[in-house]
C-alpha cells in the first residue's frame, strides 16, 4: 500500500513547513505532501499514515539466522536487541548456574577441561544446522519458542502476536526447519500475517542500490548473492565462514603450550578436539582476529608475475606492504591465557592472530586442486559469482559489493579480499576456462594487444578472445593489469601507476583512486553511457526535472564496496515504506494447509517489491487468495 | 546441579502435545500438487512418534526437556480448563511499563518512541552494566549559592565516567536527550575525545527526521559541489544513514509512481488525483480487480513497465563506500599497545550498542530498559490467571493462580539412616547429595503437601530404572497414598503434637527443606508444623525402618513415602560399556517399543517408517558412539528420577454452568503429570 497518496497532487505546495518541490524540481504532476514527520509511535501512526486505513500497529521485525537473532520494530535503525540461543539460554528455568562463578564446571579453572570435538563444541550454539538429517524440529520449535517470548517480554515491551511479523530469512530454508518455524509462531500467539524477506535483497535495499553481490560471511556458509533489480539471481556458497573460523580458533588456542598443561596434542591439527570454552574462543576472535592485507609475494601473484609483463609493479608491492605489517608482525597482545582465563594473562604475537582467517577463510597453504566444491575460499567464491552472473549484471554487481555477516566484521577482510578477486580477475580474465593452453594463448594475445592501444579505445571493438566480454571492457582492473591500462581512454591519469613514485601507493589505495576517478573522468563517463543500463537512461530520463549534473553517474565495472546497514535494517526500511513483501502468509490460511498450501507459480505475482502502485492492486495477487512461498516454495 | 540438591521440577504437559502442523492434514489427504512433486508408490513420511509420547518414560535429560521443565512455583494453574499452566501456554498482555531503576511508569503511548529505554536519568554502564549516578565535576559554594559544574555519568563500580569519553552534561537533568543530541552529531571515531562539548554549542541536524530534508540542497541547481561522492565517507553515523535512505526512497517512490505513465494521472486528470479522492475511496471498495477493469485498463500497462527508481548515489541520500585505509586504521588500533585485551569491547558490551562500536572507548551509556508487568491468560480459555495491579511500585495481584495452591507441593530429603548418622544427627547431614556413593542404595523421603481443600489421592509411578546412560534403580515403597485436606489451620493445632515427629526431620536434618516449606505454603498451616515441629526432637526417628507398602509419615495436609535409590555407576573412561549416548537414547528406545508394538498387527508398516532414516541414524549413531562415548556429557552424573503423578480429586463444582449442576454437587477430577526429582550427583571418584 506504498503509494496511493504520492500520486496525487497538493496545490499547497508553499504551505508545507518542507519544500517538496525543490527536492524535485518542478513535479510532473501534482502531489500529495509525504509523511515525513511519520514517527515511529504506533498510537500515531494510524492517523498520520494515511496509506493505512485501519489502524495497523508497527510490524515487528525478526532477523533469523543460525545464531544471532534480532529484532525490532520496522521505521527503526537498528534492532532492538540482538540474542542468541547457545546454552545458557537453553538451561531449564530457575537454572541459575551460568551466573554461579564458583563450583561451576564452565567456569571452574581448576578443572582442566577434556578435548571436544570441533563440531559438538559449535553445535550447541546454533539455532539450527541446514543438515536437517540428525536435527531435533522439537528442540528448534521449542528454542524459537522461548527465544521470541523472551525476546517481547525482555526487549520488545509488546504484547506478542498483537502485529504484523516480518521474517528476514536467508534464502535458502529447508522445509521441514521453515514448517517448523511458521507452525511454531502461528500456533503459540495470533499472528495475523507473517512476511518473509530474502536478508541478501535487503541487504542491497539497506546500501541503497538495486543491484548488488551481497557477501555473507554467516555462521555455517559464506553465501555470495547476485542480486539485480532486486531480485536474487546466482548464488554461490561455501561452508568455509564463521563456524569453521571459530574452530580453526579453538584449536589455535587449544594448541598453545599453556592452554593445556602438558598434555600435547599429538593428532593432526585438522581433526583434534577443542579443549577451550566457546565463549571464550568466541571472545578472542571477535576482539583480535584480524586479516592480513594482500600480499603479492603470494603463489597467486608470482604466478601474475610470470605471466604479465609488470615487473615493476610487483616489486613496488612489497615494499608498499611492509610498513604497516612489519610493525604489527611485531607486536605482541596479551589475551587472557586459555586454560584459565580468570586470572592468568598470555602473550601472543598479534600476526598468530590473522592465521586462522588465513587458512579458514582464505585457504592458505591448501592447494586449489585439493579443495572440494564447497569449500572454495572467499576470494574464489565471489570470483565464480560474478563469473555465473550475465556480463551487465556483472559490470553492475562488481560495483556495488556488499558485505555482512558476522565475518564482514573482521578488521581488513573485505579490502583483502576485494584485493584477492581482483587479482583473479587480472590473472584469468572473466573465462571459466583454465589450462595451460589457455595461459599461453593468452599471453600471446596480451603481448598482441598491449602496444596498440588505441585499438582499444572504442568499447565496441570486437575484443580478443579472451575478453569477449563487456564486462570486461569498462573494467578498469585495480591491480593495474596492463591490457586495462592500454584500454583506458585518457592514460594520463593511469600511466603514473606504474611508475617509481607510486611506490607508496599500496594496491587499495589505488583501487580507490581508481573508484573514485570514474566519477571525476568525463570521456570515460561518456564512453560508458553509450553501455549504460538501459533501465539506467530510463530513470534518467524519467528524473530529467532533477539535475542530472548534481549527480555522480553510477559506477560500474569496477569493483568496489558498498556499505550496508545490513538485513535488518533493510527490512525496516522496506516495511516502513508499507512495500509488501511478495512472502505474505496470513494466519488463516497458513493454519488451514501449512507449506503445502503455498501456490508455485509465483511469477505470476510480479518481482520482489512488487507492485508499489498498489492502491489498485490489479489482477495478479489481487486478493491474495492464494499465497505463495517464492523463492522459499 | 541447576539447583541445590535435593529438589523438584514439574514438567508441564503441554510438552507432550507437539506443535500441530498444518500441512500434515493436507500431506495425508494427498493433495495432487504434492502428488506431483511425490512418486506416488513413494512411501508416505513415517508417522511421527510423538503422539505415542505420553506412554513413554519421561527422559530429564532430553534436551528438550529443559523446555518443559519448570519449579513448582513458576507454574500456573487455569481453573477452568483445570490444567497445569507453564509460560508456554499462557499469553501475557502488558499492563504497564515502568522503570526497573526509578520506579517510573511510562505511558503507553512513549514506550515506543523512547526505545523502550527510560528517558530519564536512568542509564547503565556501558562496560559493566552497574547503574550509573549522575555526578558533577565541581561544586563551589559561592555565598550561599551553590554553582555546580558541567555533570558526568559515572559507575560506582567501574569507575567509568562519561569522561572517559569525552561527555559532559549542562544540566543534571533529561540526561537523556542531551546525551541524544551529542551522539547525534559525531559517531566518528575520529573525533578528538578529550574535547568536551557543551550540549549548547552543539545542533544534532540529523537526529530526528523531520530537519533531514532540510539537510537536502535546497534547490537542486544550488547543489554544492562538496556534495559529491568524495564525500561519501562523510560522518554519518547509522542512524542518520537509515533515515537518510528512507527519505531517498520516499522521494523515489514518489518520483517514480507520478510519472506520466502513471494510469490515474492520465485517466483521471488533475481533477480526480487530489489528495484524498478517488484512489483512496477506490482501494476502499475495491480489493480485487473489479474496479480497475471498470475504469480502464490502463492499469495493466504499468505492470509490464513498471518505473524504476534509481539507486542512491551520494551520502546524503544514505549511500556510504567505506574509506580505504578505515580497515588498516582498525588493526593499527588494535594491535597498539594501549589498547590490548581491555580496549577492546566484549560481546556482551558490543550487544546494544552502534555496530561500529570496537572499542571501549567508543561505548556510549545505555538507558535502562524499561520493564513490564504483564497480565497472563491461559491460551486455551483465555480466562485471566494472573493480573497484577497497575502501579509499578506494588507488587501485589488482583489474580494470581498459581499452580502449587492446586497441585501438591514436592519435596524431597534424604532419610539418613539411623546407624550412620552418628550422635548428633541434628548438626551433621548424613549424606552429601553432591557425591552419592554408586551402587548404594539410599533412601530418600519424598513429602507431597497439598494445598487444596480437598483430600487428594496419589498415585506415584516411576521407571524402575532411570533413562540414560548411568541407570540408577529406583523404587517407590509406597506408591499410592492419599493426603488430607488443607483444613483450617486451628484444627492442627488443637489435634496435638502427634503428626510433629515426621516434620520435625524437616526441621532437623536437613534446614533447606524447612526453609523451603516455609517459603513455598501459602496457606499458613505449613509455617505453623514446621516451626512447631522443630523443636519436638527426634523421637520417632530411631525406630522407624521403611517398609514396602506403608506411608512412611503423615500430617495433616501432608503425606511422607519413601523412595530406595540404588545410584548407578558413571561410565568409565574410556572402554565403552553403555553403547547408547544421551541424545541416542530417547530415540531408540522409541524405534524399539513401536517395533514392539506394531509387530503384531502390521510388521511393514512400521518397517517401512523406520526405513528412511535408518541411514542417517546409524551414521550419526556411529559418529556419536566414537566421540561422546568416553565422556562424560555435563550434569550426566546428576542423578535425576522421573516420577509420574496422577492425583484425583472429588471437588465441589465451582464454575457455575447456569442450568446445569448447582453449586454443592461434587465432581471428580484428575490431573497428571511428570515430575523431576533431582536427588544429588553421583560420586565421579567411585568406579566400578
Amino acid at each position: 500500500m506504498a503509494s496511493t497518496s504520492f500520486t496525487n497532487s497538493a496545490y499547497d505546495d508553499n504551505k508545507r513547513p518542507f519544500s517538496m518541490s525543490s527536492l524535485r524540481g518542478t513535479p510532473s504532476s501534482p502531489h500529495t505532501p509525504q509523511h515525513h514527520l511519520r514517527s515511529n509511535n504506533s498510537s500515531f501512526a494510524s492517523t498520520t499514515s494515511s496509506t493505512s486505513f485501519r489502524g495497523e500497529e508497527d510490524a515487528i521485525i525478526f532477523e533469523l539466522g543460525a545464531r544471532w537473532l534480532r529484532a525490532g520494530f520496522e521505521g527503526e535503525s537498528a534492532p532492538m536487541c540482538v540474542v542468541g540461543c547457545g546454552p545458557e539460554e537453553c538451561r531449564r528455568v530457575g537454572d541459575y548456574r551460568g551466573w554461579l562463578k564458583t563450583n561451576n564446571p564452565d567456569t571452574d579453572p581448576a578443572q582442566s577441561r577434556p578435548l571436544v570435538n570441533p563440531e559438538d563444541w559449535a553445535s550447541a550454539y546454533e539455532l539450527w544446522k541446514m543438515d536437517l538429517r540428525g536435527a531435533d524440529l522439537g528442540l528448534v520449535e521449542d528454542k524459537i519458542e522461548r527465544v521470541f517470548r523472551e525476546t517481547y517480554n525482555k526487549y520488545l515491551l509488546t504484547d506478542a502476536g498483537t502485529s504484523r511479523l516480518v521474517l528476514v530469512l536467508p534464502a535458502i530454508m529447508p522445509h521441514p526447519l521453515l514448517s517448523a518455524m511458521l507452525s511454531t509462531l502461528f500456533s503459540r500467539w495470533r499472528f495475523p500475517s507473517i512476511t518473509l524477506l530474502t536478508s541478501a535483497t535487503m541487504a542491497a535495499t539497506a546500501a541503497g542500490v538495486r543491484s548488488a553481490l551481497v557477501v555473507d560471511i554467516g555462521w555455517a556458509e559464506t553465501v555470495v548473492t547476485g542480486v539485480y533489480e532486486y531480485r536474487e539471481i546466482a548464488i554461490k556458497r561455501s561452508t568455509r565462514a564463521m563456524k569453521a573460523l571459530l574452530q580453526e580458533t579453538g584449536r589455535m588456542l587449544t594448541c598453545i603450550p599453556t592452554a593445556r598443561r602438558g598434555v600435547v596434542s599429538q593428532s593432526a591439527p585438522g581433526d583434534s578436539g577443542i579443549s577451550v570454552r566457546f565463549e571464550f574462543c568466541e571472545e578472542v576472535a571477535s576482539r583480535f582476529l584480524w586479516c592480513r592485507p594482500r600480499e603479492s609475494s603470494s603463489s597467486a601473484d608470482l604466478q601474475q608475475q610470470q605471466q604479465e609483463p609488470q615487473p615493476n609493479d610487483s616489486e613496488t608491492e612489497p615494499t608498499t606492504q611492509h610498513p604497516p605489517l612489519s610493525s604489527l608482525s611485531q607486536r605482541t597482545v596479551e589475551i587472557p591465557s586459555p586454560s584459565n582465563p580468570g586470572s592468568t594473562y598470555i602473550n601472543l604475537p598479534f600476526s598468530t592472530l590473522s592465521e586462522p582467517v588465513e587458512s579458514v577463510l582464505f585457504a592458505a597453504g591448501t592447494a586449489d586442486c585439493e579443495l572440494d566444491d564447497e569449500e572454495k575460499p572467499l576470494p574464489l567464491l565471489i570470483y565464480n559469482a560474478l563469473l555465473t552472473l550475465p556480463p551487465d549484471a556483472r559490470g553492475t554487481c562488481m560495483s556495488r559489493i556488499i558485505f555482512t555477516g558476522g565475518g564482514a566484521n573482521i578488521p581488513g577482510i573485505r579490502q583483502r579480499i576485494l584485493a584477492d578477486v581482483a587479482a583473479l580477475v587480472a590473472e584469468h580474465g572473466w573465462s571459466p576456462v583454465r589450462g595451460k593452453v589457455i595461459e599461453q594463448r593468452r599471453k600471446l594475445a596480451n603481448l598482441r594487444i598491449s602496444p596498440s592501444s588505441q585499438v582499444q579505445a572504442s568499447p565496441q571493438n570486437p575484443a580478443p578472445p579472451l575478453t569477449t566480454d563487456p564486462s570486461e571492457e569498462h573494467h578498469p582492473v585495480p591491480s593495474n593489469d596492463t591490457p586495462t591500462e592500454t584500454k583506458s581512454p585518457e592514460p594520463s591519469t593511469h600511466q603514473p601507476e606504474p611508475k617509481p613514485d607510486s611506490a607508496t601507493e599500496t594496491p587499495k589505495q589505488q583501487q580507490q583512486q581508481q573508484q573514485q576517478k570514474i566519477p571525476e573522468d568525463p570521456p570515460k563517463t561518456s564512453d560508458e553511457e553509450d553501455l549504460e543500463d538501459p533501465i539506467e537512461q530510463k530513470i534518467r530520463r524519467n528524473n530529467r526535472d532533477r539535475d542530472r549534473d548534481a549527480l555522480p553517474p553510477s559506477i560500474q565495472g569496477v569493483l568496489r564496496e558498498v556499505e550496508s546497514l545490513g538485513p535488518w535494517a533493510g527490512a525496516s526500511l522496506t516495511t516502513s515504506l508499507k512495500i509488501r513483501g511478495l512472502v505474505e502468509i496470513e494466519r488463516e490460511k497458513y493454519l488451514q494447509h501449512g507449506l503445502a498450501g503455498a501456490t508455485r507459480d509465483y511469477e505470476t505475482q510480479g518481482h520482489h517489491i512488487p507492485d508499489r502502485r498498489s492502491g489498485l492492486r490489479a489482477g495478479g495477487g489481487g486478493d491474495r487468495s492464494s499465497w505463495t512461498l517464492a523463492g522459499w516454495g | 546441579m541447576s539447583r541445590p540438591f535435593p529438589y523438584a521440577y514439574i514438567s508441564c504437559p503441554c510438552a507432550n502435545t507437539p506443535v500441530p502442523d498444518p500441512s500434515k492434514k493436507r500431506r495425508s489427504r494427498e493433495s495432487p500438487q504434492k502428488a506431483s512433486s511425490h512418486h506416488p508408490d513413494q512411501p508416505k513420511p513415517p508417522p511421527r512418534f510423538d503422539d505415542s509420547e505420553d506412554e513413554q518414560t519421561f527422559d530429564p535429560r532430553a534436551p528438550r526437556s529443559n523446555f518443559s521443565l519448570y519449579p513448582p512455583e513458576h507454574l500456573l494453574y487455569c481453573e477452568d480448563c483445570h490444567q497445569i499452566k507453564c509460560p508456554r501456554c499462557i499469553t501475557e498482555e502488558i499492563v504497564c511499563w515502568y522503570c526497573p531503576n526509578c520506579l517510573f511508569e511510562t505511558p503507553s503511548s512513549m514506550v515506543k518512541s523512547e526505545g523502550n529505554r527510560c528517558a530519564r536519568n536512568c542509564f547503565n554502564c556501558p562496560a559493566c552494566t552497574a547503574p550509573l549516578a549522575v555526578n558533577t565535576l565541581e561544586n563551589v559554594v559561592r555565598g550561599g549559592t551553590s554553582q555546580q559544574g558541567p555533570w558526568v555519568l559515572s559507575c560506582g563500580y567501574c569507575m567509568w565516567s562519561t569522561l572517559d569519553i569525552g561527555i559532559k552534561f549542562d544540566k543534571p537533568t533529561n540526561i537523556r536527550t542531551q546525551l541524544a543530541k551529542l551522539t547525534a552529531t559525531d559517531t566518528n571515531p575520529s573525533r578528538s575525545r578529550q574535547m568536551s562539548r557543551t550540549f549548547a554549542d552543539l545542533k544534532s541536524p540529523l537526529s530526528t527526521f523531520s530537519s533531514i530534508d532540510e539537510q537536502f540542497p535546497p534547490a537542486p541547481g544550488e547543489a554544492r559541489p562538496d556534495d559529491s561522492p568524495d564525500q561519501s565517507n562523510g560522518p554519518l553515523s547509522p542512524d542518520a544513514r537509515f533515515h537518510a535512505l528512507k527519505s531517498f526512497y520516499k522521494t523515489q517512490i514518489s518520483a517514480t509512481s507520478s510519472s506520466p505513465s502513471d494510469p490515474l494521472g492520465v485517466d483521471f486528470g488533475a481533477g480526480f488525483s487530489s489528495p484524498g479522492a478517488l484512489n483512496r475511496i477506490m482501494s476502499l471498495y475495491t480489493s480485487s480487480s473489479r474496479l480497475s477493469s471498470l475504469y480502464g485498463g490502463a492499469s495493466k500497462k504499468p505492470k509490464t513497465k513498471p518505473p524504476v527508481m534509481r539507486e542512491a548515489l551520494t551520502a546524503s541520500e544514505g549511500f556510504k563506500t567505506p574509506a580505504a585505509d578505515a580497515e588498516a586504521v582498525l588493526i593499527q588500533r588494535m594491535a597498539a599497545d594501549e589498547c590490548g585485551w581491555d580496549g577492546l569491547a566484549s560481546l556482551e558490551q558490543r550487544v546494544f550498542q552502534s555496530p561500529d562500536a570496537r572499542f571501549v572507548e567508543e561505548l556510549l551509556p545505555l538507558a535502562t530498559l524499561l520493564r513490564t508487568k504483564r497480565a497472563k491468560r491461559c491460551k486455551s480459555c483465555k480466562h485471566i490467571l494472573v493480573k497484577p495491579e497497575q502501579k509499578p511500585q506494588s507488587t501485589r495481584f488482583r489474580i494470581r493462580l498459581i499452580a502449587l495452591s492446586y497441585i501438591p507441593l514436592p519435596t524431597l530429603r534424604p532419610l539418613v539412616p539411623p546407624p550412620a548418622a552418628g550422635v548428633t544427627s541434628g548438626s551433621a547431614p548424613g549424606m552429601n547429595l553432591d557425591a552419592l556413593p554408586p551402587l548404594r542404595p539410599t533412601q530418600l523421603l519424598l513429602t507431597l503437601k497439598n494445598h487444596m481443600f480437598d483430600p487428594v489421592r496419589i498415585t506415584l509411578a516411576t521407571p524402575s530404572v532411570t533413562p540414560g546412560r548411568v541407570a540408577s534403580k529406583v523404587t517407590i515403597l509406597c506408591p499410592q497414598f492419599d493426603i488430607g485436606a488443607n483444613s483450617d489451620v486451628w484444627d492442627e493445632a488443637l489435634q496435638g503434637n502427634t503428626t510433629a515427629a515426621g516434620a520435625a526431620v524437616a526441621g532437623g536434618g536437613t534446614g533447606s527443606n524447612a526453609t523451603a516449606d516455609q517459603r513455598s505454603s501459602r496457606s499458613g498451616a505449613a509455617p505453623a508444623t514446621a516451626t512447631t515441629a522443630a523443636p519436638g526432637g527426634h523421637l520417632g526417628m530411631f525406630e522407624k525402618v521403611a517398609e514396602a507398602g506403608k506411608v512412611w509419615d503423615k500430617g495433616r495436609n501432608w503425606t511422607t513415602v519413601v523412595l530406595e535409590v540404588v545410584p548407578g555407576t558413571l561410565p568409565p573412561g574410556s572402554s565403552g560399556v553403555t553403547l547408547q549416548s544421551r541424545n541416542q537414547a530417547p530415540r531408540t528406545a522409541h524405534s524399539k517399543t513401536t517395533g514392539n508394538d506394531s509387530e503384531s498387527d502390521s510388521d511393514t508398516s512400521s518397517f517401512g517408517g523406520q526405513a528412511p532414516d535408518w541411514t542417517g541414524q546409524a551414521a550419526e549413531m556411529q559418529q556419536q558412539q566414537q566421540q561422546q562415548q568416553q565422556q562424560l556429557q555435563p550434569d550426566e552424573d546428576v542423578l535425576e528420577i522421573p516420577v509420574f503423578v496422577r492425583m484425583e480429586w472429588d471437588s465441589e463444582n465451582q464454575i457455575d454452568r447456569p442450568g446445569v449442576s448447582a453449586a454443592g454437587e461434587m465432581v471428580k477430577r484428575e490431573l497428571a503429570y511428570w515430575m523431576v526429582l533431582g536427588v544429588g550427583r553421583i560420586d565421579p571418584s567411585v568406579l566400578s
